[in-house]
């Protein structure tokens, strides 16, 4: 039975407790948005194993026009996966589902956030693939052959700069939510940390935006383009005041004076269309 | 023909072959403890048990189906890597059977050979990676070679269980290159691998019933 827009997501792990587990987290991620995600994991409550049946009847219950990403443990976990597609009777389905290679935590993590962001199948596996990139970067070099970030400024570019108020950086959640607010506005947007030159990625991509290593007090750059160029880099900087809505956190207003006019965010100079960006009143 | 086999062989050899699972649980689990995850015999039981009890509860009346029934009970009870793999190999074998009363011993071979193919599309073991596939293969080889000598099914299938049974044997030297063993690497060697095992007693099942 197919349901609504948006991919569906299924967990095919050999233990219950586990899939149940990484759903808990990635559920944290998503700030009350909506994404069809279903496991399909151990031969019952305490019983380790998986079930290739399982696993069709979840992909049947998440599928719907834009398709699934299937994420899978170990060993048979992806024979049972594999065994699944070919027990579907609709072959339609079948085409449309993807079993990613993507670590089930990790990956479970930013395939959700995607999802729920309106990301293609494709571009949700992509992002799930790429679910260890944070961690690499921060346990050492960043991974050189990361995908460049193809930009092209489309029309204006609309620039805004915040400091990162979060105690622990722009970690996990923060992050999250960073690109739920960004994706899905028609504008192309990336950031950069100004404070240790990493960048620029996707602010979409919440695999990428891991990478950036933002700490508290550094320095990160919004820049937009598109349609909505404006709208995106209002609704970052707005969230950076408000710490990205880390309730634990007493949030810290950036340095922007509200009426004092335009205030350079970094020295020197800078040529190009000016935008003038209020801080929103809270 | 008297070589034909019938329905209920088919059902017999399937409870022969969980009986001899039953047999050599202990066997099977001690033999995936060295190079595995110490599951096998459980597994394999489980799933076993459950066939024949669906078989028990309805016999299908041709051998296609049951063939079917029997690998779809696999898939959902046994958990682990032999769950698909044998699920693979009962359903390949069923569907290429199909809705017959009665199967010549060329038609056996041909469904088996199907099953095989089904393996190794599912879990791609190639020759030597220290899987079912190492019994498995020769098993068959030495089948549809003593068919075509003319040999009737049942001294074909005990040429064949020796083949699996030497197939077996053959796997202790080697390094496993598929499943939980081959994150042990050199540590696999020395080691009888637990798949190739019990699929030695699937043919040694099949040479006690369909032959």
């Amino acid at each position: 039975m197919t349901s609504g827009p948006g991919v569906g997501i299924v967990v095919v792990s050999h233990s219950r407790a586990l899939a149940r587990a990484a759903l808990a987290l990635a559920s944290e991620m998503l700030h009350g948005r909506r994404v069809r995600i279903e496991i399909a994991a151990g031969l019952d409550e305490t019983t380790f194993g998986t079930d290739a049946v399982q696993v069709k009847h979840a992909i049947e219950k998440v599928d719907g026009p834009d398709g699934v990403v299937v994420l899978m443990d170990l060993g048979s976990a992806v024979l049972s996966a594999e065994l699944a597609l070919d027990l579907l009777e609709d072959p339609a389905i079948r085409e449309r589902v993807i079993l990613s290679s993507a670590p089930i935590v990790e990956g479970l993590v930013v395939a959700a956030v995607a999802a729920s962001g309106g990301a293609s199948r494709s571009e949700v596996a992509t992002e799930a693939r790429n679910a260890l990139l944070g961690k690499a970067a921060h346990l050492s070099v960043p991974d050189q052959d990361a995908a460049e970030v193809a930009s092209t400024p489309v029309g204006d570019e609309v620039v805004g700069v915040f400091a990162v108020a979060n105690r622990h950086g722009l970690h996990a959640r923060p992050a999250a939510r960073l690109v739920g607010e960004v994706s899905g506005l028609d504008a192309a947007v990336t950031l950069t940390n100004l404070t240790t030159g990493t960048g620029p990625v996707p602010a979409a991509s919440l695999s990428r935006v891991a990478t950036l290593g933002a700490q508290e007090g550094h320095r990160v750059e919004v820049r937009a383009s598109g349609p909505q160029a404006q709208e995106a880099v209002e609704h970052v900087l707005a969230l950076a005041a408000r710490s990205f809505d880390e309730t634990t956190e007493t949030p810290v207003l950036p340095e922007l004076a509200p009426t004092a006019g335009p205030v350079a965010a970094s020295p020197g100079i800078a040529i190009g269309p000016v935008r003038r960006l209020d801080v929103a009143p809270v | 023909m008297s070589d034909d086999v019938t329905t209920a062989a088919f059902g017999a050899w399937v409870r022969r072959f969980a009986e001899l699972v039953a047999q050599e649980r202990d066997h099977l689990t001690e033999l995936d403890s060295a190079i595995g995850d110490a599951d096998h015999g459980t597994n394999l039981d489980r799933g076993m048990k459950a066939a024949v009890a669906a078989l028990d509860e309805q016999q299908p009346s041709s051998a296609g189906p049951l063939l079917t029934k029997v690998g779809m009970t696999l898939v959902s009870t046994v958990g682990g890597a032999s769950g698909p793999l044998y699920g693979t190999l009962f359903l390949r074998m069923g569907s290429t059977l199909g809705d017959v009363p009665v199967t010549t011993p060329e038609q056996v071979a041909t469904a088996f050979r199907a099953g095989l193919e089904g393996v190794v599309a599912r879990g791609k073991a190639q020759a030597d990676d220290k899987t079912m596939y190492d019994a498995l293969a020769p098993a068959l080889d030495a089948l549809e070679a003593a068919l075509s000598d003319g040999l009737g099914l049942g001294d074909a299938l005990t040429r064949a269980r020796a083949s699996a049974e030497a197939g077996r044997d053959a796997t202790i030297p080697m390094l496993a290159r598929k499943g939980r063993a081959s994150y042990l690497g050199e540590r696999s060697v020395g080691h009888q691998d637990p798949g190739a095992t019990s699929v030695t007693l699937l043919i040694a099942a099949a040479a006690d019933a369909l032959g």
